[in-house]
């Protein structure tokens, strides 16, 4: 008993401000309920522009999610350096140039800011297996560093160890992508698959990591670098290294250091272009950068044009609301209204009429985010609290900044004149 | 017989301070151009529990008077007092306070809220004034005007006699100083009529002090004090219940009477 007693009582002791308000709220609830079609129509400018913002912002979001997290996957502080072509000063071809495995080994030994390096060749191959055979499989020829700079994990099996590697073993270690289209399952472990026709022992089996943009990183086959280039010799022009900082900070330091090394040891004079690239995380988050620049531009665009027109719908529909009820405009001044509560209840409504709207747009926004995640190569998307937030602020905001001429036009309303309005 | 306002008050209020005084009030409107000059100097007394008729041909300015009476308008010259406080030179907000506190009106057309209730309608002023305990001083109100079983009903479920009821019902929840009702009997058919003034009559009785504009002989021979207005002057202020015309008067034949309203002979209702 004592409960919902002391519940009256607060509720009897609520202050009589808020009283008012929650009493202009539920009148303008009334007001748009009785008037729904209208209603519904005049915060469509707003609908459209919620739903935009909820949809574009929960779409960047997750893309924005992903791609940090494939970054992360890559190994943060990693670097990929590659031969590149030499060219003169007047961009004529000179060479292409090569990287060798001193090059690399020097790079490991004395750049101090790099942890570890790895050679790698990024080929593709067909892989069979029994009578299953799969094309263009990505195939990395590296060493035994590779799973820490790309931060795989082997969760089946073991991986190459540095006697492999000098051995130019043929050994493999598996993708869980490889695994699934080969129609295996664990068991291949020990057994034989062929990579270009050439007979390799599966030794391990690497953790999946999933797919980035389509880009499936599962799909994947590394051998040992040595046996790599026995497999493949035109493909030692293309050898290019794994680097990996001692940490993210560092990883200008590292750059430099590797710089260095390289002109170094290619000989080359100051002021002559570098033979080599160098691959680097943060350009792929500018280039991400660059693309959620554009989508907020574009989403900035819709949304305040859509804003725009629903402010303006709303004032219009409120300057209509306001002149069709200019006899209850002039009841409740004789009732002893005063301006200000006037002004408070037009008011109110043009911001329950557009939050409402705002609302509406909300759940369409989750209702096509929602869809939008059923797509099997969807990112995972989930629609974000602030933005959820922003949105009801936005059209709020809207309902304040046009619902305010019509409600002070309602205020200011002689009651003499209201009350004999037709 | 022609009755001076001032001097022949009823007895117990002569005393007593009136509760509206007008003092030499001119209005003067501008209509494009043109001055109109709606009061020209009308000097007036209304007494606690006065049963007022205000009477005149369109034009005459009894509408201007009336809502000077009720604030919902200022005076050009002169001054207004109500109670004793000269509200004539007050800013919009504080006569939107005393409409509210002090004035309970009636209108010709009900003017009720359509999308809410009777209950809810008559809460309508005293959430303007922040009263305490509205839910339950709109039911006394709707009670006393034996409406209570339609309070939970809206205005399209009502009949045009219980719609005015509710009105007099939301101008009674604020016990208000004065009722103003403007024309109140105008939308309704005779025999509704008849029973609006009925309450008005029960209301009168119970110490209400009420002032009714109208046109129609019949309801103004039901109060105890016609004045007419003409060209914005008053012409005529008759104390009596039944004194200006009996031609098509229906109401009770009431004896002419001055005196406090215990005095008064009971009247037969309806």
């Amino acid at each position: 008993m004592g409960g919902p007693l002391l519940l009256v009582r607060a509720l009897l002791f609520i202050p009589d401000r808020v009283a008012g308000m929650v009493g202009n709220i539920i009148t303008a609830l009334v007001q748009i309920w009785s008037n729904r079609v209208r209603s519904l129509l005049t915060v469509l400018g707003i609908i459209i522009a919620v739903t935009s913002i909820i949809t574009v912002v929960s779409l960047v979001e997750g893309f924005g999610n992903y791609v940090t997290n494939f970054l992360r996957g890559l190994g943060t502080n990693m670097m990929v350096v590659y031969p590149q072509v030499v060219r003169g000063p007047r961009g004529e071809y000179l060479r292409r140039a090569e990287m060798t495995i001193e090059d690399i080994q020097t790079v490991d030994t004395h750049a101090d800011a790099i942890s570890r390096t790895s050679p790698v060749i990024f080929t593709g191959a067909s892989v069979e297996y029994g009578r299953r055979r799969i094309d263009r499989v990505d195939i990395r020829c590296t060493n035994e560093s590779f799973l820490r700079i790309r931060n795989f994990e082997v969760d089946a099996g073991r991986f190459f160890a540095p006697v492999d590697i000098e051995n130019g073993a043929a050994l493999c270690v598996l993708g869980r992508e490889v695994l699934r289209k080969l129609e295996c399952d664990e068991s291949v472990i020990g057994d034989f698959v062929h990579v270009d026709g050439q007979r390799f022992q599966v030794i391990g089996l690497l953790k999946a990591k999933g797919s980035f943009m389509g880009d499936n990183q599962d799909e994947i086959v590394v051998i040992p670098w040595t046996t790599g280039l026995k497999l493949y010799p035109h493909h030692r022009k293309y050898m290019a290294f794994y680097v990996e900082a001692r940490a993210e900070p560092e990883i200008p330091e590292a750059e430099g250091q590797l710089v260095r090394i390289l002109r170094q040891r290619h000989g080359i004079k100051s002021g002559e272009m570098n033979d080599f690239g160098i691959f680097k995380q943060d350009e792929v988050l500018k280039n991400f950068r660059q693309v959620r620049v554009i989508a907020t531009s574009v989403l900035a665009g819709i949304v305040s044009i859509s804003l725009l027109v629903g402010g303006i719908g709303i004032m219009n529909v409120m300057l209509v609301s306001v002149t069709e009820r200019t006899r209850e405009i002039g009841l409740r001044k004789s009732v002893g209204a005063r301006r200000r509560d006037i002004l408070a209840q037009f008011l109110t409504e043009a911001v329950v009429l557009s939050t409402v709207g705002g609302a509406i747009g909300i759940a369409f926004g989750y209702g096509i985010v929602y869809m939008a995640s059923m797509h099997p190569n969807m990112v995972e998307v989930d629609v974000p609290l602030w933005s959820v937030a922003l949105a009801l602020g936005f059209s709020a905001g809207v309902g304040i900044f046009f619902g305010i001429i019509p409600a002070f036009k309602a205020a200011i309303i002689h009651p003499i004149d209201a009350l004999r309005h037709e | 017989m022609v009755i001076d306002a001032t001097s022949q008050a009823t007895s117990a209020p002569e005393t007593a301070q009136p509760v509206i005084e007008l003092i030499d009030l001119h209005k003067i409107y501008r209509v494009g151009t043109e001055l109109v000059h709606a009061l020209r100097g009308t000097s007036l007394r209304i007494h606690e529990n006065e049963y007022v008729a205000i009477m005149g041909p369109s034009g005459s300015g009894k509408s201007t008077m009336m809502n000077i009476i009720g604030c919902l308008d200022v005076a050009t010259r002169g001054s207004y007092l109500l109670r004793g406080r000269d509200v004539s030179t007050l800013s919009q907000s504080k006569l939107a306070r005393i409409r509210g506190r002090e004035i309970g009106f009636v209108f010709q057309s009900f003017e009720l809220l359509g999308r809410t209730t009777a209950l809810k309608n008559v809460q309508l002023p005293l959430s303007y004034s922040r009263t305490r305990h509205r839910r339950q001083r709109a039911i006394d109100a709707l009670e006393r005007v034996n409406l209570l079983d339609r309070a939970h009903h809206r205005p399209n479920q009502l009949s045009g006699g219980q719609k005015q009821r509710v009105a007099i019902a939301r101008a009674l929840a604020q016990q208000p100083t004065i009722i103003l009702a403007d024309e109140p009997t105008g939308n309704l058919d005779s025999g509704t009529g008849e029973e609006i003034m009925t309450i008005f009559d029960g209301l009168h009785e119970e110490g209400q002090t009420i002032i009714i504009v109208t046109h129609e002989d019949h309801v103004a021979a039901r109060c105890w004090r016609t004045i007419k207005l003409r060209d914005g002057q008053i012409v005529s202020d008759q104390k009596s219940g039944r004194g200006i015309s009996d031609a098509d008067d229906a109401g009770p034949n009431r004896p002419v009477t001055v005196g406090t309203p215990s005095d008064r002979p009971e009247q037969a209702a309806t």
